[in-house]
């Protein structure tokens, strides 16, 4: 059954400050689409609308969850990932003076994951191997790469329909930037995701999006159909690849 | 020969004296500990429990214990009541700091006065078969009063224990004080989590006032006793290790019992802090600390 994501006409911002400028993009049912962009032009602002850490001041935002349409605006933060909608926040958030194993365990808190928490940890462990050998470990100790994985982890032990993250590059050194990439390609497809990615890592975002989105200054500057449509973009070339 | 015997027995009284102790100090172990929650108002809590048993027993001659488990889940009720109170007019505007403890200070201040105008300032006690006899293996000397009290005190911290590490709620109490906005990401909300954890750790007081008049007789001051022994061994045992807090308790109530036995009553008080000062100095995360 289909799981969607549709963004019509957002606006928002932070007191007096407009971030977002009526901005309208949707995810499709089993697509990754990358929502690229600079430092501060939005995209997180956008990642906190969707999960309710942040009310636009108009528009509507709207998931399809197995079917079934919702309105997310005015739904807490908690309902929403009840919902099965679950986000990578920026930063990570993890706990970390728990263990590996107890950040993902406290991932399963949502209702509907906690009957399948068995399962789910061994596939997130087959996944992530790292993740079994460092289970006793605190998440605090970890590296950047492994928290990042830990982060991707314990979102997918609430069983999401549809996935969010927040620019998983950030501060990892190139080489864990593709693997990292690599591996949520790897987990779109096997747990059957709808993804929206945020990152400001043009080439290594395009590698796994089916399309994209260019924001700049809080509003949608270009949108692109497929990979080369983004590649080639002038816009892009400008901003992005240096050309 | 005889003061080894006497150490021996110190050390057994301590022992379970500690297992009192912990009993008291497992709540602020959550509140202070795991909520960054200073309830120094703790002790009224424990000194209501105290007059709860004295209350049914004195009347109704029932088993101090048991009014203790069954005034357990009354006291949650009471716990989240003054959370919530605790929240909207402090925790929410971001005044928990100072206004917070001046907030749980003016409760202790309020119980203490109520208490005094109830039931006066005379000592209470409570009457049950077990207070008065002891086993007696070989030498050493285990009062009943002490004994029941210690066992009950450990099997509740094991319960706890396994709850936190266990259940959904307890490892979202673990992450909240981490951060309270990462659980929202996990579909809990932060609010609730405390609330709950709060309602335990004034639970837990129910049962530690009974401890309490079965072991001394009370009166409404005798709580102040209890502040800054309760915070030493919180501090003392890592903040949020049940495990460690109860070493710390045990330690604390071993040094007091050897220093009652051998130096006298009234130097026992300053040992607890000694121990603490001397801990820190070596290990500033405490006994267990992560
Ligand atoms: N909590 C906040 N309060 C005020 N302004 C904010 C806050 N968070 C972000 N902003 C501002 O909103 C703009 C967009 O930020 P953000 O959404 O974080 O961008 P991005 O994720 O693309 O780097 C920036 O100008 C930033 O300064
Ligand atoms: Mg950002």
């Amino acid at each position: 059954m289909a799981n969607s994501l549709a963004i019509s006409g957002v606006n928002a911002g932070y007191g007096s400050v407009r971030v977002l400028e009526n901005i309208s993009l949707s995810v499709g049912h089993a697509e990754t689409v990358a929502l690229l962009g600079t430092n501060g032009n939005g995209k997180s602002t956008m990642m906190k609308c969707v999960m309710g850490l942040l009310r636009p001041t108009s528009g509507t935002i709207t998931a399809e969850i197995d079917g079934e349409r919702m309105d997310l605006i005015g739904r807490s933060t908690e309902e929403i990932v009840d919902l099965g909608i679950a986000l990578v926040p920026e930063g990570r958030r993890l706990f970390p003076k728990l263990t590996v194993e107890e950040n993902l365990l406290l991932g399963a808190f949502r209702k509907s994951a906690r009957g399948a928490i068995a399962a789910n940890l061994d596939s997130c462990y087959e996944t992530f191997p790292r993740l079994k050998e460092r289970r006793r470990q605190l998440a605090g100790s970890m590296s950047g790469g492994e928290q990042q994985m830990l982060a991707l982890g314990r979102a997918l032990m609430s069983a999401p329909r549809i996935l969010l993250i927040d620019e998983p590059s950030v501060g990892l050194a190139p080489i864990l930037v593709q693997r990292t990439i690599d591996k949520i390609k790897e987990l779109k497809e096997r747990f059957g995701l709808t993804v929206l990615m945020a990152e400001q890592n043009f080439n290594q975002a395009v590698r796994i999006a089916d399309r994209g989105y260019v924001i700049v200054h809080g509003q949608i500057a270009f949108e692109g159909r497929d990979a080369d449509e983004l590649n080639n973009n002038e816009l892009v070339r400008k901003f992005y690849l240096g050309l | 020969m005889i003061s080894f015997d006497l150490l021996i027995n110190a050390i057994v009284a301590g022992v379970l004296l500690g297992g009192f102790y912990a009993a008291v100090s497992v709540g602020i172990t959550i509140s202070f500990g795991m909520l960054d929650i200073a309830n120094i108002a703790q002790p009224a809590f424990i000194l209501l429990g105290s007059y709860a048993a004295y209350i049914f027993n004195s009347a109704f001659h029932i088993d101090p214990i048991l009014v203790g488990v069954v005034m357990t889940p009354i006291f949650f009720m009471i716990g989240i009541a003054v959370y919530r109170l605790y929240y909207y007019c402090f925790e929410m505007r971001n005044e928990q700091a100072i206004q917070g403890l001046a907030f749980f200070f003016g409760l202790l201040f309020v119980a203490e006065v109520s208490l005094i105008l109830v039931f006066g300032v005379d000592y209470r006690f409570v009457e049950a078969p077990y207070i008065g006899p002891s086993l007696h293996f070989g030498m050493f000397d285990l009062p009943l009063r002490m004994l029941i009290p210690c066992v009950i005190s450990l099997a509740m911290i094991g319960a706890l224990q396994l709850y936190l590490s266990r259940s959904f709620i307890g490892r979202a109490i673990l992450a909240v004080s981490q951060d309270g906005g990462a659980l929202q990401l996990i579909a809990a909300n932060p609010t609730r989590i405390k609330e709950i954890a709060f309602g335990i750790s004034i639970a837990t007081c129910a049962l530690a006032g009974t401890f309490l008049i079965i072991i001394q007789p009370v009166e409404p001051s005798i709580g102040r006793d209890y502040i800054g022994r309760i915070f030493a061994i919180c501090v003392l045992g890592g903040m949020t290790s049940f495990p460690g807090m109860v070493g710390a308790a045990m330690l604390i109530g071993v040094a007091e019992s050897i220093t009652a036995t051998f130096y006298g009553p009234s130097w026992a008080p300053a040992v607890a802090f000694g121990f603490l000062l001397a801990v820190l100095a070596v290990r500033p995360a405490g006994l267990a600390g992560r």
